[in-house]
């Protein structure tokens, strides 16, 4: 196996890690606390989580850099140490000896108008510097994901690629399921978007988030047709949540059960994408089951 | 402008069309137009409709937003009128309401406020993406006997528990009691927290009116 790119152009596909928030809350990160303050103050859990995954059968593994962007880490007071951040993150995930490991990038938080007072440029120049240190740091590829606009996307996407230009950059958006198919809550339809980026140049474009992996078995599907239909060879990554999250006493729980997981994912996996994992709710007994239904015997 | 019709002023909301909807409040009240009825029946029909078109799948957060604010246009033009008429009553009662930190769904707080407003509430709307903290500030600095908190994802609910721990943790709770809804909420939710409960903006006016009695 060579680089990432390839690897998800095999379509075997590559088994990713599942949730990681949800893994870091569940050890006790505060509601409301960024993930990303671990990475100094208890990268031995993030470790820990990190070899869990591996050892679970993930061959790649996300940096906890979800929201180490700028504008994310300013509301912390973090911003200040975001090059550190990524690159210590890189450092944990690599501790952990995964074939592949992927630099994390989340959304900004921020909306354009009218639903909120987000800038393009301000984005660009946020997702540029996590680039660059997440490139600077040696990752094997980056993932843009939970994207809820297709246009923030796109800038991630070029920002990403304009700060390193040899990483192969995956970009995934999250779906809701209408009445008339799959929509980001923003209005991008599921082939259109998928279209889009594929175009855009992403080496890999996905769903993650939202809903669960029964939709998602829908969305994979439709998607494929999508781009197959489109003439876009690009390869599809698929990360569903644990099913959906409901609120008992004070904590969100995921209902699903690692077997409903593997089954769905499975059934994914043979529709021939490039990459399978989980998302929130999903921790490695949903890996590990799901890698024993490909057969992979790591399990 | 000619007096509009209830059906303009619906459809300008259904649009998003901002200044359309601005102007046609102000032909409203310059028309002398039954500003209750057109809240009720223009306005409020129309965000009603944008959060129909949204249940459907055909409108998305933008035209939700869009149609939100469409409708606080016509609103900042009428509610004077209809606060100034009303002068010498007391309002019924004073409300703070906003949707909780981490959720943008503007539009089902956005028409709770307007019908209380509408219904002779003193409304003070913080908008949404709103933390504990502000709720309970503005609360405090006007009086408030209402803090209304929207929540509309499974995720942002646990900040309406919050909201309220921290009224009763800062002694408000005798005096401020806190109203919530937002489609996954619940009656049992509600009680579960020690909040009231509507799940529409009808129902608001009415559970309000019986919380300021």
């Amino acid at each position: 196996m060579s680089g990432w790119r390839e690897a998800l152009a095999e379509r075997r596909p590559l088994v990713l890690d599942g949730g990681l928030g949800t893994m870091l809350i569940a050890r006790g990160l505060g509601r409301g606390e960024p993930p990303e303050r671990w990475i100094r103050e208890r990268p031995e859990e993030l470790l820990a989580v990190h070899r869990a995954y591996v050892e679970a059968g993930s061959d790649a593994v996300h940096t906890n850099t979800f929201g180490a962007n700028p504008l994310r880490l300013r509301a912390f007071g973090l911003d200040a140490q975001g090059d550190e951040l990524n690159q210590r993150a890189v450092g944990l995930a690599r501790e952990a000896s995964p074939t592949f490991v992927i630099g994390d990038v989340g959304p900004t938080g921020e909306y354009l108008p009218p639903v909120g007072k987000g800038d393009p440029e301000a984005w660009y120049a946020a997702f540029h510097a996590q680039g660059l240190a997440l490139g600077r740091a040696g990752v094997d590829g980056l993932h843009v994901e939970t994207m809820s606009d297709l246009r923030e996307a796109t800038v991630a996407l070029r920002a990403l690629r304009a700060a390193a230009p040899e990483v192969p950059i995956a970009v995934s958006l999250t779906f809701e399921r209408k009445r008339r198919g799959f929509f980001t809550v923003m209005g991008n339809a599921l082939d259109d978007a998928l279209g889009e980026l594929a175009r855009a140049g992403a080496d890999a474009v996905g769903a993650n988030c939202s809903i669960t992996s029964g939709d998602m078995r829908e969305l994979a599907a439709a998607a494929l047709a999508g781009l197959a239909g489109a003439g876009l060879a690009v390869p599809l990554i698929v990360q569903p949540n644990a099913g959906q999250p409901r609120m008992a006493d004070d904590r969100l729980v995921y209902d699903q059960s690692p077997a409903e997981f593997a089954t769905d994912v499975g059934a994914i996996a043979e529709l021939g994408v490039g990459a399978v994992g989980g998302c929130c709710g999903t921790d490695p007994r949903f890996i590990a089951a799901l890698c024993q239904r490909l057969g992979r015997g790591l399990a | 402008m000619p007096v509009p019709t209830f059906e303009q002023m619906r459809d300008a909301v259904v649009a998003g069309d901002i200044e359309l909807a601005r102007s046609l409040g102000k032909a409203a009240v310059e028309g002398g137009v039954d500003l209750l009825a057109a809240v009720e029946t223009g306005f409020a029909a129309g965000i009603r409709e944008v959060g129909r078109l949204w249940e459907e799948g055909e409108y998305f957060l933008p035209e939700l937003v869009q149609g939100a604010e469409a409708m606080k246009a016509a609103m900042a033009v009428i509610s004077p009128v209809l606060t100034a008429a009303r002068s010498g009553h007391q309002p019924k009662g004073k409300v703070v309401i906003g949707t909780v930190q981490g959720d943008l769904h503007d539009i089902g707080k956005t028409l709770v406020g307007t019908m209380l407003e509408a219904n002779g509430f003193e409304v003070h709307d913080l908008g949404a993406d709103v933390p504990v903290e502000t709720f309970v500030r503005k609360a405090r600095e006007v009086g408030a006997h209402i803090i209304g908190a929207s929540a509309l994802l499974t995720t942002t609910m646990a900040v309406q528990r919050e909201l309220c721990e921290r009224v009763r943790a800062e002694g408000l709770g005798s005096k401020v009691h806190v109203l919530i809804g937002g489609s996954p909420t619940t009656p049992g939710w509600a009680e579960s927290i020690g909040a009231a409960f509507a799940e529409n903006a009808q129902r608001a006016v009415a559970v309000a009116e019986k919380l300021v009695a």
